[in-house]
């Protein structure tokens, strides 16, 4: 993990979010590979959510973490085993256990996190402390 | 034509190529904005004598959002990445940065394009293209005399 922050510094994507989604650059580039699942963090005002991209992961065989302020998630893909009478051609896809550590941008509560697996995304929501959460400040008039 | 005309007249050209040379420059703007990174999904190819599998990793990609085309030989396979984002949430790090994934397949003449079966599964589509029923290999014995 440490080594993957290192090769994208996080100002590139500071306050860039457009970019995941509507990125400007051309060219086409492969999917992250050779890291499974990858991973994508981003944090709002009152939560840090990180997405991991684990296609085909049987989601009750996980195992989701936090521990301060990082995050770890562990799981296992078996791929559907290939029959004799075939010959695999091309075979990029990753295959047995995996772990991940991610280092959360902010201060979390652990206690208030949430964790849904939907089309091969683990999406896990965790609530920031409510100390540093953005209050908004009545002003009253005398 | 008087000279006062003529530096008129050189004026509109001069005009209208500008115009041209703007209007060109915000085409290829608009066009290079439309151009999306596409990320090229990671794929599995299974091939027996009955036809050949497709594996490809499309996570965050639902029915809704995938299209599989066949034009000619060529099978394209394009699926958008569609997650429930908080509002203003800024990117924090990023190791997936598009949301389209986009791949295509030089189909061969003996795969029979009417029978194939596509199922999308957390993220995972597979795909079952038969081979023609002329096109599957025919085992020939050899008769020891």
């Amino acid at each position: 993990m440490i080594s993957n922050m290192l090769r994208f510094p996080l100002s590139m994507f500071e306050d860039d979010f457009d970019r995941w989604f509507y990125p400007q650059q051309r060219a086409e580039a492969p999917a992250a590979r050779g890291v499974f699942p990858a991973v994508n963090v981003g944090t709002a005002d009152k939560n840090v959510d990180v997405y991991l991209f684990a296609p085909g992961v049987d989601a009750n065989e996980l195992d989701v973490v936090i521990e301060k302020n990082l995050l770890s998630v562990s799981g296992e893909r078996k791929l559907p085993e290939r029959e004799d009478s075939e010959a695999s051609t091309r075979l990029e896809r990753f295959d047995g256990k995996f772990k991940r550590v991610i280092t959360l941008p902010e201060d979390v509560d652990a206690d208030k996190a949430e964790a849904v697996y939907q089309d091969g995304v683990l999406h896990i929501s965790i609530a920031k402390p409510v100390e540093v959460q953005p209050r908004q400040i009545q002003v009253s008039v005398h | 034509m008087s000279e006062e005309k003529k530096v008129t007249k050189d004026m509109q050209e001069l005009n209208k190529q500008e115009v041209k040379q703007q209007q060109m420059a915000a085409e290829n703007e608009a066009r290079e904005r439309a151009e999306v990174v596409h990320l090229r999904p990671l794929t599995d190819i299974h091939e027996s004598s009955e036809g050949v599998k497709l594996y490809l990793d499309l996570p965050g990609v639902s029915k809704d959002s995938l299209s599989i085309d066949i034009d000619k030989n060529v099978l394209t396979i394009k699926g958008e990445i569609k997650l429930d984002l908080p509002e203003k949430m800024k990117a924090r790090y990023i190791e997936l940065n598009s949301g389209v994934f986009e791949r295509q397949f030089t189909l061969g003449d003996e795969i029979d394009s009417e029978n194939i079966e596509a199922s999308l599964k957390q993220g995972v589509l597979e795909l079952n293209i038969p081979r023609l029923q002329q096109h599957q290999p025919r085992k020939i014995e050899i008769k020891v005399a």
